[in-house]
């Protein structure tokens, strides 16, 4: 399939792309629906998911949709970020566990655990009803089928990991108390960034270790680190010594333990996957029948801002499950949709595998047309620059012509002014693409403006409501191989609906503006990658040869 | 518009087009059609399964499955309300469909609620009153358990399903647009 990505600079410090034969060009360029628009005068910059800073709007459970409210997040009984309600995720499959209860007055077991029943009686138990793993497996049952977590709170309180972290944040509180909110300068942030910013930039000087690695702070902007702080430099350097009460190496003794089990294992399965250990911060058992049920971590409404201006690019709604913003702002209704479709030869008339690859072959002539829809209400005039690939050793392995003019995009209307007109035009569509459109023909001067009678290849094709479609040609190169991928320049200008927020954004446009008068005239340029398709290096090139004389002739 | 995706034939024959615009495979098994609502503009393709008679017990008329606007239900799909046994015995429940819902081919669905949006990728098995918020996507060969809960704006995949990655923001419209497209694209040519 060939696609089109548009360019976020946000990885490298030139406005221009890398060649798109670089395998590193790949992660500057993204989907347009995956983009984000800052409409900031100053910034007027496409932004990608990379690149923006996020803070989070709201927790909730993914299983019971339950929002969480932050507070209680980071209060001590959520200190996992987990559900703290009924939600436990199976430790073997990862599936949502259910409760059921044990020894129904009627009907068999299976019959209830079908039935999901809590109609049974105590002690409950989790289930899970994809790989059938219950809890008594582990010695878990309940007195009460609601408010697992609180139930379940007890056992874990006793918990290795769970001791061991409480004592590190007891061990760390003052420091964290004494710590300004934030070593790294935040201009907007919550509590919940500047906590985690703060324990960034910790982490480089880390209380009670800095004797170890006092130089190393030092030279790592530990300084600047100590002028700010001024007095809590001292507490941080008397904080004591963290001794565990665990010995760090207890785990090597259970895996001692664990060493002739294993001699005596008849089936693999019994050992704990990598998989299923690992979401466990101690070390845990390897059996396979001491896992215990997982809480479910909570996820997270993301606020999204500029990450140069700081203002809010994305803001969902509070409600957790409420799919619409307060403030959405994103690339798709600021730069024009660009789509490319390689027509296939007039020679296949049956059906093509949509997703196979276009192929090239070298030595040859292709036509593709780019088609272009304008998001915004008013009309643009969108100009097109091929990026010249550095070229590495030889002729380019191929060049592509599109039409240099600028040509203009109407604007667009909403869906009934030209509800009507659309209906009439999909009858034409369907029609043409019936009848497999646009023949490539053998036009050898594609800046040529094409006779009337003949289709043309290169230039404005055709115009229907807010999308304009251009022909462009692909001219392969005799010794032209590997992929047909080049990056393009679009520019495009339009009169601006408000004048008031104009100033800033053209200077750094260096771009070319039709017109001089720039207090209403807004340009942006971006830069998009084209794929068309692999070039096919040339093999059986006299029978392609004559095929395409054949093609020019007709 | 009609740009890059070419028209998706379908032999006129085959189809029957009612008022609002559906259109129904005559080769797909509709059981029930009295308990069957679609909203219109929804393609229900060819060896679809739609079990519109598993309705609740007891008298009068009963909605058992109800599908939006501009949905498609895939070749091969199997739509069947879910059940389970409750106090008074076994029954069946309701299952309702949103607008814009895709079910790729050859999947099972038995879910109780699937929201606006959504997109279910070829042959999934969507267990028993499994809930699937709007805009959720649930990738080719998943298999949600039952009661198995998709947020809002998130994509499942695997075996059990589970999830992998919030979708971007424009999800709502993206689906939107290429849900309509499909539809204008669905056009019949006359049999041979």
């Amino acid at each position: 399939m060939p696609s089109v990505h548009y360019y976020c600079p946000c990885l490298s410090t030139s406005p221009v792309p890398p060649p798109p034969d670089l395998e590193s060009s790949s992660y500057s360029f993204h989907e347009l629906h995956t983009l984000y628009f800052c409409t900031e005068p100053e910034c007027m910059a496409i932004r990608c998911n990379r690149c923006v800073s996020v803070e989070v709007n709201g927790y909730y459970c993914p299983n019971c949709l339950f929002e969480v409210p932050s507070a209680s997040v980071r209060a001590e009984k959520n200190r996992y970020g987990a559900c703290a309600r009924n939600c436990f995720q199976c430790p073997s499959c990862r599936n949502t566990l259910v409760i059921v209860a044990s020894d129904p007055p009627e009907g068999s077991l299976s019959a209830s655990v079908a039935a999901v029943g809590i109609t049974g009686e105590p002690p409950y138990f989790l289930y899970c009803n994809f790989c059938r793993w219950d809890s008594t497996e582990v010695g878990i049952t309940f007195e009460k089928a609601t408010g697992l977590a609180g139930q379940l709170q007890k056992t874990e309180e006793t918990a290795p990991d769970v001791v061991e972290f409480e004592r590190l944040k007891e061990h760390f509180e003052p420091f964290l108390r004494a710590a300004p909110s934030g070593g790294i300068a935040h201009a907007h942030s919550n509590p919940i960034t500047s906590a985690a910013s703060s324990a960034l930039s910790r982490d480089i000087s880390i209380p009670g270790l800095s004797k170890y690695s006092a130089l190393l702070a030092g030279r790592r902007g530990g300084r600047n680190d100590r002028e700010k702080a001024g007095t809590t430099s001292k507490d941080k350097e008397e904080l004591a010594e963290f001794r565990s009460r665990w010995e760090t190496g207890a785990g090597a003794s259970v895996a001692e333990g664990e060493v002739d089990w294993i001699k005596h294992l008849e089936d693999v399965g019994e050992v704990a996957t990598i998989e299923q250990r690992w979401v466990g911060s101690w070390t845990t058992s390897m059996r396979e029948r001491d896992l215990k049920p997982l809480r479910i971590p909570l996820h997270s409404k993301k606020t999204k801002r500029c990450p140069q201006c700081r203002h809010i690019i994305i803001k969902p709604e509070q409600k957790s499950q409420s799919v619409r913003y307060k403030m959405k702002l994103t690339a798709s209704n600021f730069v024009p949709a660009i789509a490319i479709s390689v027509p296939p030869p007039v020679a296949s008339t049956k059906a093509v595998d949509p997703n196979a690859p276009v192929t090239f072959h070298a030595g040859r002539t292709y036509p593709f047309r780019l088609a272009f829809t304008n998001p915004m209400y008013e009309p643009t005039t969108v100009t097109l620059q091929v990026q010249r690939a550095p070229l590495l050793k030889g002729r380019p392995p191929f060049a592509v012509s599109l039409p240099s003019p600028p040509f203009a995009i109407a604007a667009y209307a909403e869906a009934w002014e030209y509800e009507d007109e659309d209906e009439d035009m999909a009858d034409e569509d369907i029609d043409a693409l019936l009848a497999g459109v646009g023949s490539p023909s053998g036009y050898t001067q594609p800046r040529e403006v094409a006779k009337p009678k003949k289709p043309k290849t290169v230039g404005v094709l055709e115009r229907k409501a807010n999308t304009t479609v251009i022909g462009g040609e692909l001219v392969i190169g005799k010794e032209g191989r590997g992929d047909a991928k080049f990056n393009l320049l679009v520019t495009h200008t339009y009169q601006a609906e408000d004048t008031a927020a104009q100033e800033g954004e053209t200077e750094e446009k260096s771009t070319k503006t039709p017109t001089s008068r720039q207090a209403e005239v807004k340009t942006f340029s971006f830069y998009i990658v084209i794929d068309l398709g692999v070039i096919i290096p040339r093999e059986k090139e006299e029978s392609h040869r004559r095929d395409s004389e054949q093609m020019s002739i007709s | 518009m009609n740009f890059n995706q070419p028209v998706i034939p379908y032999n006129k024959a085959e189809f029957i087009e009612t008022d609002t615009g559906n259109k129904v495979s005559r080769r797909a098994t509709i059981s029930g059609p009295q308990n069957i609502i679609l909203g219109g503009k929804t393609i229900i393709s060819s060896g679809a399964i739609i079990r519109g008679d598993l309705r609740r017990t007891g008298p009068g008329h009963a909605v058992v499955i109800s599908l939006g606007r501009y949905c498609v239900v895939g070749e091969g799909c199997v739509i069947r309300p879910p059940y389970k046994l409750y106090r008074a015995g076994f029954s069946y429940f309701p299952m309702k469909i949103e607008n814009h819902v895709h079910i790729g081919a050859g999947s099972v669905v038995e879910a109780a609620t699937i929201g606006n949006h959504v997109q279910i990728g070829k042959n999934c098995i969507i267990g028993k009153f499994v809930i699937i918020k709007d805009c959720a996507r649930i990738a080719d060969n998943t298999v949600l358990p039952a009661n198995t809960i998709v947020p809002a704006l998130s994509l499942f995949a695997g075996v059990p399903g589970r999830f992998v990655e919030d979708l971007p923001e424009t999800t709502q419209e993206l689906v939107e647009m290429q849900t309509k497209q499909y539809y204008q694209r669905f056009q019949p040519v006359e049999s041979e």
